[in-house]
């Protein structure tokens, strides 16, 4: 019976064609490919802060035709690979949420959040490429994205249970399903293709110790998760309070002082980041 | 319907041989263009028409299905089983009752075919696209699908007769060998469809100016643009490669900024990462006459460039 469940979910998650994202980062990253003169640093920018635009763009430059599989995990570099014509293309064919736009506001939030976070750590721990950290910062919930947009039934049966048994999103989850979003981060980061490195962070936040190839990264995306939720800056789908692993700050060799330098960035960097009112 | 070579489609005269019985199809093939563009000669038999086209292979052939002592399926096969004549395009002509079934066409390798009653403006436009479509195909990169050396020649050659003002950029990686030798030449080629990626866009992104991107072959590129934009060009696809490129090695050759390989001699050796050398010879004032003139020029610039281990360019901007 969970088997037959966890085959039909899979399907349905797997079959999604049009990601729909909020309307505010499209209209302006629309604005930005219609005007000559916008550079792709300023593109990628704007990008870089929707976790939706940022899967289609790493899903695109991914893929077998292009001729690299899984190696580009940097929206720069998917910018400079794919090109101004295929950018519009990703940008023309992507529609906005009608119905759920008010709730998936707080996981934008969210999302956002983990991923200024991530960067903020992995330059702390003295990692090369932070902003790699922040992709995976910024996907670590699509699953959850993609449940809500595939699955709407299941999504709110999952969204009650939370409020009913007070659960995290993530129990609500195993509790309805028997399995998470980072499983269904698993099967999406797979079937798209995306490189290992996000792959592993995606599907092992909540477990990075877990991790087999890229743990650091995997702990930096769990710290963020952690700390975001901390801050309350937006909303991941549940009001409980996150379990921070020890494994994660060992294997960064962070100090509770760390935490609190990161802490201390992210409120500076949050006060920008809250102009982009989703 | 009688053009010139100038106005045509094609670059140079196109010979074509028909092999046909029929007389009529024959005579309106030959009206449909002027023997300047298009040259027919026609076989009424196909058995005398092999050795011809084994020997002067045309640009096109076009077979009658209704030949009496060989059957057109059999000439097409002929052809196309032999590598290098593989690339020459081929129209099959049949009857309605010939494609009442449906046919393999894996198994008859043609490139179109025209069915009877023959209406000549389809008869003229199929064969002036199969033709067009063959000298693209034919010269296409196999990998990156960019125009290869034909294409570069020709274009180069466009430019210096229409005494035109351009910049014309070789590019080329260093220790890419070293690269497919230790990681193997499917993660080459990973290397060469990035590379010819990023530097097509780069050229692309300069909007409303005259510009080309060619791939002469393996790790070696090519790009024209205007004088004025050409170092601009330069150093956005050094900055761009020498950022991407650290992200095709192994993390342990990232970490350590090397890879250990063995060289030509067989020694093992220890080669930097990758990095991409330009070499640009700018013509202006039509001080250069021809083709020849542009590559012997990029190619000793392409030494000065080389001799560089890190990312660079080198303009030449010499005066008549």
């Amino acid at each position: 019976m969970e088997e037959d469940l966890k085959t039909s979910v899979r399907g349905e998650i797997l079959s999604v064609k049009d990601l729909p994202t909020l309307p505010h980062v499209l209209d302006e990253v629309t604005k930005l490919v219609e005007d000559p003169d916008a550079s792709s640093e300023a593109i990628a920018k704007v990008i870089s802060t929707d976790q939706v635009l940022s899967a289609k763009v790493l899903k695109m430059v991914n893929s077998p035709i292009y001729g690299f599989p899984g190696r580009i995990s940097s929206i720069q570099h998917a910018l400079v690979l794919l090109g101004f014509n295929v950018i519009r293309g990703i940008i023309i064919s992507t529609s906005v949420f009608d119905m759920m736009e008010q709730a998936m506001k707080g996981l934008w939030e969210h999302s956002l959040g983990c991923a200024t976070a991530c960067n903020i750590i992995a330059r702390r721990a003295g990692f090369e490429d932070p902003e790699e950290y922040a992709v995976a910062g910024l996907l670590h919930d699509l699953g959850k994205v993609v449940t809500a947009v595939q699955l709407p039934d299941l999504h709110k049966t999952i969204t009650d249970t939370v409020k009913a048994k007070e659960l995290t999103y993530f129990q609500a989850e195993k509790d309805v399903m028997g399995f998470g979003h980072d499983r269904i981060n698993a099967w999406l980061a797979r079937h798209w293709g995306l490189p290992p490195n996000i792959r592993e962070a995606m599907s092992r936040h909540h477990a990075p110790q877990l991790a087999e190839f890229y743990k650091p990264m995997s702990c930096v995306v769990h710290i963020g998760d952690f700390l975001v939720r901390l801050f309350e800056f937006g909303n991941s789908g549940d009001d409980q309070t996150a379990y921070l692993r020890p494994e994660a700050l060992i294997e960064l060799k962070f100090k509770m002082s760390d935490l609190d330098k990161v802490m201390d960035e992210m409120a500076d960097q949050f006060l920008e980041v809250s102009d982009l009112t989703f | 319907m009688s053009q010139t070579l100038e106005y045509s489609l094609f670059q140079r005269k196109q010979i074509a041989f028909l092999l046909s019985p029929d007389k009529a199809f024959a005579e309106m093939l030959q009206k449909l263009w002027s023997p300047d563009v298009i040259e027919f000669k026609v076989f009424e038999h196909g058995g005398g028409a092999i050795e011809h086209l084994f020997n002067e292979p045309p640009d096109l052939l076009v077979v009658d299905n209704r030949l009496s002592d060989i059957s057109g399926k059999e000439i097409a096969n002929l052809v196309k089983s032999e590598n290098v004549y593989r690339q020459l395009p081929v129209v099959m002509c049949v009857d309605p009752v010939d494609v009442e079934e449906p046919w393999n066409w894996n198994k008859i390798e043609v490139d179109d075919f025209l069915v009877r009653p023959f209406n000549p403006s389809e008869v003229r436009d199929r064969i002036n696209l199969t033709l067009c479509r063959a000298m693209r195909a034919l010269d296409a990169n196999p990998l990156s699908k960019l125009p290869g050396n034909t294409s570069i020649i020709q274009r180069i050659q466009q430019l210096i007769d229409g005494k035109e003002d351009f910049a014309l950029a070789y590019c080329d990686l260093d220790y890419f060998k070293s690269y497919n030798d230790k990681y193997g030449f499917s993660r080459g080629d990973e290397i060469l469809m990035m590379s010819a990626r990023l530097i097509v866009n780069t050229i692309r992104s300069y909007q409303g100016v005259m510009s080309f991107v060619g791939h002469v072959g393996g790790d070696d590129f090519v790009f024209i643009l205007p004088p004025d934009k050409v170092e601009d060009a330069c150093q956005r696809i050094i900055t761009a490669f020498d950022d991407i490129v650290p992200h095709f090695y192994d993390p342990d050759d990232r970490a350590r900024g090397n890879i250990t390989s063995v060289d030509r001699e067989g020694n093992t050796k220890v080669f930097p990462l990758m990095a991409i050398s330009i070499a640009v010879v700018v013509n202006t004032e039509a001080r250069i006459e021809h083709y020849g003139e542009v590559s012997s020029i990029a190619m000793g610039l392409k030494k000065k460039a080389k001799e560089d281990p890190e990312s660079c360019y080198v303009i030449d901007r010499r005066k008549a």
